[in-house]
């Protein structure tokens, strides 16, 4: 579970964690328009394939890349299959389940297939970007980029006690464990119930608490966000070049299929 | 003068449980006063009402020589600082510079300004190495000197402390023990402590009040305190191990001893004049290879 959300990696220094993260985040948007609005899988797939290369590179651990992508990649297999047998005209192959038959279709198959490249693209694209920019980095450049306070605001302190809440969680849970709280399903039901309970309880009173810290701090309703540097001439020329390098891959995949 | 002059206050919760009987209480400037007191004894209470998280019923508070319900929220809590028991209720930002910085922020000072106190805070309580870390990466004893760092940031004269030394390991509790004694006589800042942990008390506390069921037991330095066993009894607490020691020698062997030692250097002291001077070795630690 911890490893989800684990942002260790962001923290190493290497060569894309020194990147400002303003132009990480419009090399990503940018990646991820050009993966949306591919018509072809090639695009999204080397999108994927350079995504994954350089997360190699950066030694991040496959359990960890696994556990990001194991629900994307199931996404990805419902897609095709629903796609393969609902949509399109031409037959490639058919199976017969309880009695009913289902046909598989060469347009569905192509349709199911893009979708899938899309959302691997995507996904690995942003997955990148959180393996390389701590969270508290992406928050400050999007309020520099004049995102509203107030989701800021929610989503720095979801980020912050998402561990506080992960580690009572996991002390509750190992409680109700110790005492057979898991041993039958019915019982691990209400356990679990109780345990869904007890968080909400929690962070209802952690809320309460923080509140009147961030008061005695001069907290008034609006978070304060610290100022950004001007960017550097090195991350200015990063910026130009991934841009370019995006826009050229769209355009061609558009003139190859146009 | 009095950095805190609480007269005659009474607390009840909304649902009848009074907390505060009419207390009295009152802090000198640079002074360092410990509030002892049981679970439920109404520590929690007094120190909401010192920082204005609790509103007084009946009594008078005041902050220096203002009284509290006439302080804007920036005048308050430039005066009086809170740190609570836990840190994750205090440590809300992705980063320890961050989080430090959020009360200089909200006081709309420069950045330089901010940047200063930061590092200042920081470096006051031993942290400046953590200043890029992430909060949830750090250890409980961070995370403890972090959350004080973020409270110091606002340069309150009055800090005050809820069980400061909670969950702390020996080496952590010491350590955040010298780091209060520090900023209260270098830095001249009083320093109020609220707690039931009472071994290093004599050695950093001009004062201390005991609490019990929302009245004050008794107040004075330790030594008056600690002598009155029956009323530490009374407000469930416990003497320091090492008075307890002396005091069940005296009580059930008649070891002849003066009061009774708050301090282990105390003890030693008066032990050291009743052991004949044959059997002491002095120099000992010296001797040793």
């Amino acid at each position: 579970m911890f490893d989800l959300f684990s942002d260790i990696f962001t923290y190493r220094d290497n060569a894309l964690t020194r990147i400002d993260p303003r132009v990480k985040l419009v090399i990503a948007l940018a990646g991820l328009i050009a993966v949306v609005t591919a018509e072809r899988v090639v695009l999204p797939l080397f999108v994927f394939g350079i995504c994954l290369a350089t997360v190699a590179a950066l030694r991040i651990p496959a359990k960890l890349v696994a556990a990001r992508l194991a629900a994307p990649l199931s996404i990805v297999a419902v897609l095709v299959v629903i796609q393969t047998f609902v949509t399109g005209t031409t037959p490639i192959f058919a199976i017969t389940i309880g009695g009913w038959q289902f046909t598989a279709k060469a347009e569905g198959l192509r349709q199911g297939a893009l979708l899938g490249s899309r959302v691997l693209g995507a996904v690995s694209a942003v997955f990148l970007l959180s393996v390389v920019t701590p969270a508290h980095r992406i928050f400050q450049a999007l309020r520099w980029f004049r995102i509203s306070r107030n989701w800021l605001e929610i989503a720095i302190l979801m980020y912050r006690y998402i561990f506080v809440l992960m580690d009572r969680v996991s002390d509750l849970a190992a409680a109700q464990r110790l005492r057979l709280g898991y041993t039958a399903r019915g019982r691990a039901l209400r356990s679990f119930t109780a345990l869904a309970g007890a968080t909400i309880i929690h962070s209802l009173e952690q809320s309460q608490r923080t509140h009147d810290a961030m008061r005695l701090r001069g907290y008034r309703g609006t978070m304060p966000f610290g100022p950004m540097p001007a960017l550097g001439r090195r991350d200015r020329l990063i910026l130009i070049l991934c841009l370019i390098g995006i826009a050229s891959a769209r355009l061609l995949e558009w003139g190859v299929t146009g | 003068m009095k950095a805190i002059d609480v007269t005659g206050v009474r607390f009840t919760y909304d649902d009848g449980t009074e907390a505060l009987s009419g207390i009295d209480f009152h802090v000198m400037e640079g002074e360092f006063v410990a509030v002892l007191g049981s679970n439920g004894s109404g520590k929690t209470t007094l120190i909401g009402l010192l920082v204005g998280l609790l509103k007084a019923k009946t009594g008078r508070i005041s902050i220096g020589e203002r009284e509290i319900g006439s302080l804007s929220a920036e005048e308050l809590y430039q005066r009086v600082g809170l740190v609570f028991q836990n840190p994750t209720d205090q440590l809300f930002a992705a980063t320890v510079e961050e989080d430090v910085a959020f009360g200089p922020r909200n006081l709309n000072l420069p950045e330089e300004e901010i940047q200063a106190r930061v590092s200042e805070a920081l470096a006051a309580v031993a942290a400046l190495p953590l200043r890029s870390r992430a909060i949830h990466h750090l250890s409980f004893g961070e995370q403890k000197r972090v959350s004080l760092a973020g409270v110091m940031a606002m340069r309150p004269s009055v800090l005050i402390l809820d069980e400061p030394t909670a969950g702390l390991d020996p080496a952590g509790e010491a350590q955040m023990m010298q780091l209060l004694k520090k900023l209260n006589r270098e830095e001249g800042m009083t320093v109020i402590l609220a707690t039931h942990s009472v071994d290093m008390l004599p050695l950093f506390a001009n004062r201390i009040y005991v609490l019990d069921h929302g009245r004050v037991l008794q107040e004075g330095p330790s030594e008056e305190i600690f002598c009155h066993q029956e009323m530490i009894d009374r407000a469930k607490l416990r003497l320091p191990y090492v008075t307890r020691l002396m005091y069940e020698m005296k009580r059930h062997d008649g070891v002849p001893i003066d009061g009774l030692p708050l301090t282990i250097g105390e003890a030693r002291a008066q032990l050291l004049e009743l052991i004949p001077k044959g059997l002491i070795i002095n120099g000992l630690e010296e001797q040793k290879p």
